[in-house]
């Protein structure tokens, strides 16, 4: 981009008066020394003037009066209720409460469901699972304690599954 | 002694309708303007610009003063004309007879028929070339143009960055200039 494009770009901020300090005074001295940048300021400048001309006469003077009369009406006429509970909505649910109400219905989830995990009157069974792991009669079962946040893996061999399996053990010798 | 915008902003909330009066009084014609300017359509912009008021009303007592009360209800004005420019359909400054008395008369000053004639020339090249401009444009443009409004505020109005108002209103100005060619 030349110097030239740079400075008309900033031709309409320096303009407006946005442009200070060093980069109002670039653009100052820039249009000062070079022709084409002071021609460019000079169609911005009547761009201006004829808008500010025909945004301000095609306006016609408003009478206070009768525009007044209009407002009061439409502020005492009764609204219908569909209208009124979107209003409500959009007045309940405005940014600053809902972002108080994200964090908080998250927590109500998460506390829900870690209430859900509670058992329902009374104490919790800690009595967690019992797998048999091999063919001996020998089962682990695991017990968890949630107070002292204590998991035992208790080893046993089932009594009644011992008879069966002993005749096995005999006949295929130590499992070790 | 006469209040300040904030003073009758409390005394709206507290309930005082005459401070809300006071209010439009000192706002309606401005704002007429700023939706006029985006509207491009008399009976339209009279409409919203009541709406405006309307609402401003309705929601007075969620203001809580984080800007002026101007910077609010233009911004309510450039929401409510945008929203509606979007179903707009009239014919752009149509105006109904039946509206003459919402308007005082205005005089015009007689001026140099060759000139009157150039003079009118650019100003409907100039407004159709407003027409044709997006509204997050014009709205830029009326804000700056009417109102002198600093980039920043315009920015608070809009919603959008200072970078993003003076990046739109080079765009903006420059599709002008380039439909104005002729004539600047």
């Amino acid at each position: 981009m030349s110097p030239c494009e740079t400075i008309q770009e900033s031709l309409g901020p320096w303009l407006d008066g946005e442009l200070r300090g060093a980069d109002g005074e670039a653009v100052r001295s820039h249009v000062a020394s070079c022709a084409d940048c002071a021609a460019a300021r000079g169609r911005l400048e009547k761009l201006q003037l004829t808008l500010g001309t025909v945004l301000s006469t095609e306006a016609p003077q408003l009478k206070f009066a009768p525009f007044w009369r209009e407002v009061e009406r439409r502020i005492e006429a009764k609204r219908p209720w569909h209208e009124q509970l979107i209003e409500w909505c959009q007045s309940t649910l405005s940014a600053p409460r809902l972002a108080w109400a994200v964090p908080a219905a998250i927590m109500l989830v998460l506390g829900l469901l870690s209430f859900a995990k509670w058992p329902v009157g009374g104490q919790a069974d800690n009595y967690a699972s019992v797998e048999s792991i091999d063919a001996h009669g020998r089962n682990v079962a695991l017990l968890r304690d949630d107070k002292t946040k204590t998991t035992i893996i208790w080893l046993y061999q089932n009594p009644e599954g011992e008879n069966e399996n002993v005749e096995e053990a005999a006949k295929s010798g130590p499992a070790f | 002694m006469e209040l300040s915008d904030w003073q009758l902003v409390e005394k709206s909330q507290a309930g005082d309708a005459d401070a809300f009066q006071e209010l439009v009084s000192r706002y309606h014609q401005k704002v007429f303007m700023v939706i006029l300017g985006l509207m491009r359509n008399r009976e339209d912009a009279l409409e919203v610009a009541q709406e405006t008021f309307f609402r401003a009303f309705r929601k007075i007592k969620s203001f809580q003063g984080g800007s002026s009360f101007y910077t609010w209800i233009y911004r309510i004005a450039v929401n409510n004309s945008i929203d509606a420019q979007r179903k707009q359909k009239r014919n752009p400054l149509d105006f109904h007879e039946s509206m003459d008395g919402l308007f005082e008369a205005r005089n015009e000053v007689a001026k140099d028929p060759f000139a009157d004639v150039q003079d009118r020339e650019l100003r409907e090249n100039m407004s159709k070339a407003i027409n044709e401009l997006t509204p997050e444009h014009k709205a830029v443009i009326v804000l700056r143009t009417i109102e002198g409004m600093s980039y920043k505020d315009i920015g608070e109005i809009l919603g959008c960055s200072e970078g993003t108002v003076m990046s739109r209103l080079h765009y903006a100005r420059k599709k002008l200039q380039d439909k104005l060619s002729a004539f600047l």
